[in-house]
């Protein structure tokens, strides 16, 4: 499972090390830090916005934590009833470092694996270790207790985000 | 199966003599892998087709998934190819439970397992870890494979499953149709009755509860991602293989695991008796036929080892074949067998490590236990090589009680160093 996702980001270390040299410490940082005012600034006229759900083309959500720090991620109850009944949930591994727009892991469900892609980069802080002992849960309560993961972000969400009414308007055209 | 394969192949080695054609040869052969990454993303070509020549399940599962991830978002692409024999399973199984793995390779007899089953005749059989869902399938060269690309949302899990029952019905297959397990089945009813032509859920010869089983022609399996869906499916045309299958399919150590993940459910199959090339042929043009009205007729190409010229397609296939992806992806699982001194020993399995070792009743004595617990708790599967071997040179010295320990988990837990020299 996460065992994927290290060899591939063993292989990307391995191509692109002298392209991508780390910044050092203290410069990372000062990234971090100028790039969490941004987020709050980003939505400090509609306070709702960052802590409100928020969905993306592929059916997954996130919701940020109070502080703005940590996002939960998960899939939408219109792609669990899509997927239809869950036999396994592939989580990654506490630590893994995710780019937006990575696959975190897959659900599979009638013989389908459906990736599960993450809208935001950031470390895995917490998997919800529940779905190993109950991949089920994922049908019933997927946008609330049957989470996927939570990730300390280390940038802006990318890609296109919708609120829950654009969300459901994106799902009743499709 | 070295990586390198398709390399040699690809490069025609030059000699003095020659230099000229050498040249010639390679940067035609460059213009066609060029052509072939452009052709597949170009948004003009809504309908595509391609055939694989190649026979290695890991290059034409590598084409494959480059297909799914850069093929544009609205284009519909058919691929064909057959693989030589080979045992493929679901990317969330359990290959010591799924697999018997001490048949794969012929002419080895390592361990035990290679004692109790004498491998069958048909050589040397690859093990693969697919990336879509499902259960384990065998593969040979009477096993068609067609896979389909499409918009995840014109995706339905029987769309194309029905195309095929149609070009198979066309062709005189009238007692094939789709199941509720969106494979594809040859009824095996006595009775003619009335039915529709059209639905291609039902036959003539479909037994409602009771009466003959009908066969498996077809599984499929399914991968989502990123607005696209693939469907993948076997077609077992004329396999010479069909008897020895379930052998490759039943381990000895399924009544041994726990597993988290995706348990195969065995069905009884049959071949449909046709030609493969003909059958290609007649897939392709129903696929054209089901997309004729998206425009000009589809894009034709053959791929193949060649393609591994492709970054994306190289990087694939190499992932494939690492042992993180087959033996570390496999879900959580507990290994119970009876260790010495009648005591029971459960082991636990968490991305490919041992992460407990515990014991139930027997009478093993403790420095015995946490001799094993020391050599074992920690441990990558894929490194451990030969059992026997790893046990003794970490537990010194070596109690002769821990050999039935070793004998089992060569038995119930080998990890066959499948593709490599």
């Amino acid at each position: 499972m996460a065992a994927r996702f290290s060899v591939a980001r063993a292989a990307r270390q391995l191509t692109s090390s002298a392209t991508r040299r780390q910044a050092p410490l203290a410069c990372q940082w000062q990234k971090a830090s100028i790039q969490q005012q941004r987020l709050f600034t980003v939505s400090a006229q509609r306070t709702q916005f960052v802590k409100e759900k928020q969905y993306t083309e592929d059916h997954e959500w996130i919701e940020a934590s109070a502080d703005g720090k940590t996002f939960t991620l998960g899939i939408s109850e219109y792609a669990a009833k899509a997927l239809g009944d869950v036999v396994y949930v592939e989580l990654p591994e506490v630590d893994l470092e995710v780019s937006s727009g990575e696959a975190i892991g897959a659900v599979e469900s009638v013989k389908s694996a459906s990736d599960i892609l993450s809208p935001i980069g950031g470390t895995v802080t917490e998997v919800n270790d529940a779905l190993q002992e109950k991949p089920g849960n994922l049908n019933k309560d997927p946008e609330g207790d049957s989470w996927i993961v939570k990730i300390a972000v280390s940038g802006e969400p990318e890609g296109k985000l919708m609120t829950k009414e654009e969300y459901t308007a994106f799902t009743e055209d499709a | 199966m070295a990586p390198s394969r398709g390399l040699t192949r690809l490069i025609p080695r030059p000699t003095i003599s020659n230099t000229t054609t050498y040249s010639r040869t390679m940067s035609f052969a460059r213009r066609a892998y060029s052509s072939f990454a452009e052709q597949l993303a170009n948004p003009a070509n809504r309908v595509q087709s391609y055939i694989s020549h190649s026979r290695d399940p890991f290059v034409n599962l590598s084409i494959e998934d480059y297909i799914l991830r850069t093929s544009p978002p609205d284009s519909t692409v058919l691929f064909l190819y057959t693989n030589r024999p080979c045992v493929v399973i679901g990317r969330n199984q359990n290959p010591w439970s799924e697999v018997n793995l001490g048949i794969l390779q012929a002419g080895t007899s390592r361990g035990t397992s290679a004692k109790d089953t004498e491998p069958p005749v048909i050589g040397d059989v690859d093990l693969v870890r697919r990336r879509s869902g499902g259960g384990a399938v065998f593969h040979d060269e009477g096993n068609l494979n067609w896979s389909i690309t499409c918009p995840r949302t014109e995706f339905t899990r029987d769309k194309h499953a029905e195309m095929v029952v149609r070009a198979l019905r066309k062709i005189g297959i009238e007692r094939a149709r789709v199941n509720e397990r969106h494979d594809i089945v040859l009824d095996q009813g006595h009775e003619h009755r009335p039915f529709d032509p059209q639905d291609t859920h039902r036959t003539a010869y479909t037994v409602d509860e009771g009466g003959p089983r009908p066969l498996k022609v077809s599984g499929s399996a399914y991968k989502l991602t990123r607005g696209r869906a693939l469907h993948h499916a076997t077609t077992l045309l004329a396999s010479p293989n069909l008897h020895i299958i379930p052998q490759y399919l039943h381990s000895p150590a399924r009544k041994s695991i726990q597993a988290k993940g995706v348990e195969s459910i065995s069905s009884p199959v049959a071949n449909i008796g046709l030609e493969v090339e003909m059958f290609q042929k007649r897939l392709q043009e129903e696929f054209s036929g089901l997309y004729a009205h998206q425009g000009t007729s589809p894009i034709m190409q053959t791929v193949g080892e060649q393609h591994l010229e492709i970054p994306e397609i190289r990087k694939g296939y190499n992932e494939l074949k690492t042992d993180d992806w087959m033996w570390s992806q496999t879900p959580q699982f507990n290994l119970v067998f009876e260790g010495p001194a009648r005591t029971i020993i459960e082991i636990n399995v968490h991305h490919g490590i041992i992460k407990t070792l515990k014991t139930k009743g027997g009478s093993l004595p403790d420095d015995m236990l946490e001799e094993l617990q020391t050599a074992l708790v920690g441990q990558k599967l894929q490194n451990v090589g030969d059992w026997p071997q790893f046990l003794q040179s970490r537990i010194e010295p070596w109690h002769p009680d821990l050999e039935v320990v070793a004998d089992r988990l060569e038995t119930l837990l080998p990890v066959p160093q499948c593709g490599k020299p």
